[in-house]
């Protein structure tokens, strides 16, 4: 029944993720860990989305635009995955989303947008290719905005400088990262074998973390060196419920091969060209002004 | 701030005395001026001290927010330092040989940390929403109270200051586009969360209590006990008898023998 699908829109996939943005990485998970009949769709006009905000879910006539709010709908129409968690597992689901939110969230956007490199070598790109025309003149320098005031506004006020503010936010960031290592500890999924909406929060942070090209960060380290657990969870959701399609796969190889021809020399034929036309043209010069070829230019006697 | 501060207290560390007598916390006058968000934060660290057995003195003053090294309330001078909020309290606490979680496991200790967050991400938020976007407090209570102890034209002006920094805070962490059911609605999936990890221990780690314990203390008994124009929120923390319970409990037995001086 087409009724019965739930439309998603997401910002489209980087490095190998179905998407790139954590929000809509969360949805994406949780919709598979639950088995959603979801359509996805890659088209982030922003004026269609309610909010402007993505991901951006229609089920029926129902749109909503935040994850906990598309959780807790989803949960409604009894698709979900945490109805075998205990009260007291759902009660710590809350929490640890609370967690997130206040202790990680400001270091990540502080890592997407404020840091430097990574802000003109992935973030600003990756939204100026995935936002359309006329669009990405505003929506990246938005959400820059919108990072800048959740750091600085939502953490400190105007006693504590910004520099201070940077380190907290990301000693903020690693404890949460330890906190969310200890809760998981040995177990395949937070709440034992199954996953759960708090499994696809976490998941929306980390593996753009993990698989991003970002450089060598703080919490990114911080992840492979003190959280391995953390780790592998992302490593397990994303190998189970994200595996490549073989097109995918294909295609992700070409890319690749192509990329090793391309990156030595990526415009190896036009240098070559250039080059030889260069050195014909010294040479070609060096000869006329020695004098080593002459054009004579004869008049041709008229024949008649 | 904060970080740079816990460094040198950290250094400082065994050469002093663990806890000198003298320790004074800082507030605005409680019966007068005091604001009921600043007062929850302040009850939670006060709660803290008392429950890790610390003697301290409370200083009123009235330009104690501007005197906080980080601009809100409550602040502890030790020794030289000073030392602002609940968690770099905590932080320094623990530096000087004084903790309430030392028993815990790492798994109970996140656990107790995300519950922190909860309050702070949620029932914190929602004070101020509270306290300064709703025409009735605000108009009753909150405005005479935050100019209560300046000269005109001042008691006019600060308050409208002060809720436009709130107003600020609030819309970088996307709370002021929610209407006040929402913000009800957060209220009670908290209370929910809470009431079902206490459950019916008697406090929320088992015999002992926590950080996390003074902190919900704090904000909940500051809700039920404090007279506002709307009464939603206590309305809301009431359908929950085990969090009320928690809450005359501890108050029994920290509170009762100070004779109620919070």
């Amino acid at each position: 029944m087409d009724e019965d699908v739930v439309h998603l829109n997401v910002w489209p996939g980087e490095w190998d993720l179905p998407s790139a943005d954590p929000n809509c990485l969360a949805t994406l998970a949780y919709c598979r860990f639950s088995g959603v009949p979801v359509k996805i769709h890659k088209d982030v006009n922003p004026w269609r989305s309610p909010s402007g905000n993505f991901p951006w879910m229609k089920h029926k006539d129902i749109s909503q635009t935040k994850v906990t709010d598309i959780f807790s709908y989803l949960r409604k129409q009894k698709w979900g995955s945490d109805f075998n968690l205990s009260v007291k597992q759902s009660a710590d689901a809350v929490a640890f989303v609370a967690l997130i939110e206040e202790r990680l969230l400001p270091g990540f956007l502080h890592l997407w947008w404020m840091e430097r490199d990574t802000y003109t070598n992935i973030t600003r790109p990756f939204y100026n290719k995935a936002t359309p025309l006329p669009f990405k003149f505003w929506i990246p320098k938005r959400y820059y905005t919108r990072a800048e005031q959740t750091i600085y506004i939502g953490q400190g006020s105007q006693n504590i400088s910004q520099a201070d503010i940077d380190t907290k936010v990301y000693r903020d960031a690693k404890d949460c990262l330890t906190y969310l290592s200890h809760k998981l500890g040995d177990q395949n999924y937070f709440f034992g074998d199954m996953p759960s909406s708090l499994d696809a929060i976490v998941f929306g942070y980390i593996a753009p973390l993990l698989n991003a090209p970002l450089n060598s960060n703080q919490l990114t380290n911080h992840i492979r060196t003190f959280c391995d657990n953390l780790n592998t969870h992302c490593c397990n959701i994303k190998r189970e419920f994200f595996p490549l399609s073989l097109e995918e796969q294909k295609a992700k190889e070409k890319k690749k091969v192509e990329e090793t021809e391309d990156t030595e020399y990526p415009n190896k034929k036009r240098n070559m060209i250039l080059a030889g036309v260069f050195a014909l043209t010294a040479m070609i010069t060096f000869a006329f002004v020695h004098g080593i070829i002459s054009i004579e230019v004869i008049e041709e006697e008229d024949p008649s | 701030m904060t970080s740079m501060l816990m460094e040198a207290v950290k250094i400082e560390l065994g050469a002093t005395e663990r806890w000198p007598d003298n320790v004074k916390l800082y507030q605005q006058y409680q019966v007068e001026q005091i604001t009921f968000p600043d007062y929850a934060a302040c009850l939670s660290v006060k709660t803290f001290l008392h429950m890790c057995g610390l003697q301290f003195t409370t200083e009123l003053k009235v330009n104690a927010e501007e005197m906080s090294p980080s601009g809100r309330v409550p602040f502890i001078q030790l020794g030289p330092f000073l030392v602002s909020e609940m968690e770099p309290i905590i932080a320094c606490v623990k530096t000087r040989g004084f903790q309430l979680c030392s028993e815990l496991t790492d798994i109970h200790k996140s656990e107790m940390k995300a519950y922190m967050a909860l309050i702070g991400n949620t029932l914190v938020n929602a004070e101020h929403y509270l306290a300064w976007f709703n025409k009735d407090v605000f108009d009753e209570v909150t405005k005479p109270r935050y100019g209560s102890m300046y000269p005109w034209p001042l008691d006019g002006i600060l308050p409208y200051m002060k809720q436009r920094e709130v107003r600020k805070r609030l819309a970088s962490l996307e709370w002021t586009e929610k209407s006040f059911e929402e913000v009800c609605e957060e209220v009670l999936t908290c209370c929910q969360a809470l009431s079902e990890r206490l459950d019916k221990q008697d406090y929320f780690f088992g015999k002992k209590p926590t950080e996390l314990d003074a902190m919900v203390f704090g904000h909940l008994f500051t809700l039920l006990t404090t007279d506002l124009p709307n009464r939603e929120f206590a309305l809301i923390i009431q359908k929950f008898d085990n969090l009320v319970n928690f809450c005359q409990r501890i108050d029994q037995k920290y509170y009762k023998n100070l004779n109620n001086d919070y």
